[in-house]
């Protein structure tokens, strides 16, 4: 034994936490994905960490609680996609893909006979402020689409187009001087390689998602709403929704980034707020790569275009300025496969100056 | 599950390996060790499993051949017939070699098999020692067999000889050798997954925006990145085989002896991946007259070890101008200062440092454009193009500074011999198992892929 100590050592704290992964299985643990082919109990320990969930919170009655909680209302949510899925299978056979999608400016409340299935899904909150409401989905994620990490087109194109109907203007690089971009690595892009540094503050970092824009402190810079709350802003701009393609669902991702719009415009009422287009991807990464691909962009970003009231809120397309006739983000202006390199972040600003609201 | 840092070869092949290998009599250990090994493969490469099996079929039937050689015709016609079996056989090998790398780099990059540059130096190796008889007995095909697929080595190896793996031996099992080889493991892991997949990340990221907007200090701190990252997997990995052979009951076998702290650049070399440089000055160097020639033929015997080496390492240009490179240096060493050199104890250091730092960068770089673009921001005597960001090191440094502390004083020899000394004392075994859960930590969370950590 004594000759041993580090096989003892790593023996007895597997049991420990094998223990633990047991112990909070059913309950801090209760999220954890785990492959009992390939792993072991205590993995959800460590995936539990990259949570935020940490061992000691195994005597936190009220994490267990919320944990188990959120685990119960997956499952449900999972069964529900999955028997809707099985009842809508024959409706969806006999329906006609380009009826989903082809949206009409005109038409901007699809019949309920162009859906495939009821929308029963909470739409994203329209609200008495928006004039012209906010669209409904044509049609719900299926559960294949949602454990194959696809982000279902739900809206089809026509919050785009009705936000591309708004007269956008050309303005000067002033313009900029009361703006704020919140926004991930593509972000910080614009902030470190143009002019714009010089005129607008930025709120970004590199992996910021939807759901961390108001958590996020933007290593010490602070949060979005301390900012607000310092600064009148005349416009907000924000682009995300690159980090979390293959998180949720696209009714998931609508949801809260309607929270965020909705937020934004309560803590800055007077302030014009700019949704970005998630920028797309080039061929090679989006012809090969089962996640971060354009298909998963045009669901997630027809969906973030319905937010657009062309009064308060409006959706710009900056792919118009950035991609190739095939939609890829174009070879001669890419850095890696997602990101545009230093310099060509200023067609993106001449593309901001050409669409002033 | 090809990979050491993966969970189900951690927790489920490894553990259920040990126990099966040390549980059957140990005349069958060699069998358990080719199965183990074939499975193992298998699991990661499928049908390329087929290609290994025959090669060990072809290997065994030539060196079988060899020691099967008998005749009345005398010494010299039995020398002659052996060297016709290990030529044939080193043809064969050479050949499957070449033709798989040609169709990586004309057809698919996925049609060139894990590890097929490491089994097939060993299978090379392993001809010319039975024609030198350096393996000195006729072997068996389990022993073959498990020398050519031991899963520890297959697919980043260390190349070790035959004989350095005593197949003849029984392998007992002892508590003392896993604690030992569970040590290696357990370092060489974390310098995978904690130090060099996350440095690595650095170096990723500074393309981000295309190399043209960096500043001229974050490329060179991007250079010490992909340095570091270079080192500290393979050193890791070389460790994490290592460690599992010593496990199994065979040697330690070093593949790394502190290379940064060499003064020159073939001293590097003696150091770093010994066991490819210790293959090519046997297999190549020395058969072609060494240095114990004109100075003109060592010059010309240097370059084609070099420019070999460089092919060996991948299929880029950028390898082959590595090779090159390195090769004029180390022949101008040999020829101008190297003795020189190794006198002056910093400047040494600077050189060495410097040298070997700017090489990883042609290796890494497989775009000639970019590559030359790079090396613009290293260098940045003809400007730059217009749109720098001159603070954008201070970011990266803030994220990084600890793990590049780590990794320097991981460079220096004295931290090794700090370590033997004190490798049995409770503290080294509680820092060794905190250090292990926090590289499982990283090995789950990112499921193996450290690109899982790439965020945009």
């Amino acid at each position: 034994m004594k000759k041993t100590p580090l096989i003892i050592a790593l023996i007895s704290s597997a049991i420990l936490l094998e223990l633990l992964a047991v112990a909070g299985y059913n309950n801090i643990y209760a999220m954890q994905k785990f492959d009992p082919v390939k792993e072991p109990v205590f993995s959800k320990v460590f995936t539990a960490i990259n949570d935020g969930i940490y061992p000691w919170d195994i005597f936190n009655a009220q994490k267990r609680s919320e944990e188990a909680k959120e685990a119960e209302d997956l499952r449900e949510k999972e069964e529900a996609m999955k028997s809707k899925d099985q009842s809508g299978k024959i409706e969806n056979e006999v329906l006609n893909v380009e009826d989903i999608n082809v949206g009409n400016s005109d038409d901007l409340n699809p019949s309920p006979s162009a859906s495939p299935t009821p929308t029963a899904t909470p739409s994203p909150t329209p609200g008495p402020k928006y004039p012209q409401g906010r669209l409904e989905p044509l049609r719900e994620s299926t559960y294949d689409e949602y454990i194959n990490h696809i982000s279902a087109d739900i809206y089809g194109d026509t919050g785009v187009l009705r936000a591309a109907e708004y007269e956008f203007k050309k303005v000067g690089i002033e313009f900029f001087d009361d703006a704020l971009f919140i926004g991930d690595s593509r972000t910080v892009g614009l902030r470190d390689y143009t002019e714009l540094k010089d005129h607008a503050d930025f709120l970004c970092e590199t992996s910021l998602t939807i759901k961390k824009v108001f958590t996020s402190d933007f290593k010490g810079k602070g949060t979005v709403e301390k900012a607000l709350a310092a600064k009148d802003y005349g416009k907000i701009y924000i682009m995300v929704g690159v980090n979390e393609l293959g998180t949720g669902t696209t009714e998931d991702f609508i949801e809260d980034y309607a929270n965020v719009v909705d937020t934004l415009h309560e803590l800055e009422p007077e302030a014009k707020i700019i949704i970005m287009s998630i920028m797309n991807i080039d061929r090679e990464k989006s012809t090969s790569d089962k996640i971060f691909n354009n298909s998963n962009i045009l669901g997630r970003n027809n969906a973030i275009a319905t937010l657009a009231d062309n009064e308060t809120i409006f959706y710009i397309n900056i792919n118009e300025a950035v991609c190739d006739e095939d939609g890829f983000l174009r070879d001669d202006l890419r850095g890696d496969h997602l990101h545009l390199l230093g310099a060509s972040n200023e067609i993106v600003v001449e593309y901001l100056k050409e669409h002033g609201v | 599950m090809i990979s050491f840092a993966d969970t189900g070869f951690l927790f489920r092949f490894l553990p259920v390996f040990m126990v099966v290998y040390f549980l059957v009599p140990a005349k069958y250990r060699n069998h358990i060790l080719t199965l183990g090994s074939i499975v193992f493969y298998a699991l990661g490469e499928g049908i390329f499993v087929v290609l290994l099996l025959g090669l060990i079929v072809v290997n065994y039937s030539f060196e079988s051949a060899s020691f099967r050689v008998r005749t009345h015709k005398g010494e010299d016609h039995i020398r002659k017939a052996r060297l016709f079996y290990m030529i044939t056989a080193v043809t064969i090998n050479l050949a499957v070699l070449i033709l798989f790398k040609g169709m990586a780099v004309f057809k698919d990059n996925t049609l060139l098999p894990l590890g097929l540059s490491f089994y097939i130096f060993k299978m090379i190796s392993f001809q010319v020692d039975v024609y030198r008889h350096r393996i000195p007995r006729s072997t068996t095909l389990a022993q073959t067999a498990a020398y050519f697929s031991l899963f520890p080595q297959i697919s980043q190896g260390p190349i070790m000889r035959f004989e350095e793996g005593c197949f003849d031996e029984e392998h007992s099992f002892s508590w003392e050798n896993i604690e030992e080889g569970l040590r290696y493991f357990v370092i060489g892991f974390a310098m995978k997954v904690v130090l060099a997949d996350r440095i690595g990340i650095l170096w990723n990221d500074i393309g981000m925006y295309g190399y043209e907007s960096i500043s001229t200090p974050l490329a060179w701190l991007g250079a010490f990145a992909y340095s570091f990252e270079l080192y500290f997997d393979f050193w890791g990995y070389s460790l994490m085989a290592s460690g599992i052979m010593v496990a199994l009951g065979f040697d330690f076998i070093r593949n790394f002896d502190h290379p940064y702290a060499s003064g020159t650049v073939s001293e590097f070399y003696r150091r770093w991946h010994m066991t490819l440089g210790s293959f090519f000055r046997d297999y190549v160097y020395f058969p072609m007259g060494g240095s114990r020639c004109s100075s003109l033929r060592m010059c010309f015997n240097l370059m084609v070890v070099w420019l070999l080496t460089g092919l060996w390492h991948g299929n880029g240009w950028n390898f082959l101008i590595w090779g090159g490179v390195l090769g004029i240096i180390i022949v101008l060493e040999k020829l101008l200062y190297g003795k020189k050199l190794e006198q002056i104890p910093v400047l040494r250091s600077v050189y060495l440092v410097f040298v070997i730092v700017l090489s990883w960068v042609i290796f890494a770089i497989g775009d000639l454009n970019r590559l030359g673009v790079f090396f613009g921001r290293l260098f940045p005597f003809f400007g730059d193009s217009g749109v720098v960001n001159t603070s954008d090191i201070f970011e990266y440094i803030a994220d990084y500074w600890w793990m590049f502390l780590i990794c320097i004083v991981l460079c220096i020899p004295k931290v090794a011999v700090l370590y033997d000394k004190h490798k049995k004392s409770p503290v080294v075994t509680a820092l060794l198992t905190v250090i292990f859960w926090i590289a499982v930590y990283f090995s789950v969370s990112t499921k193996g892929n450290p690109f899982m950590y790439l965020h945009f």
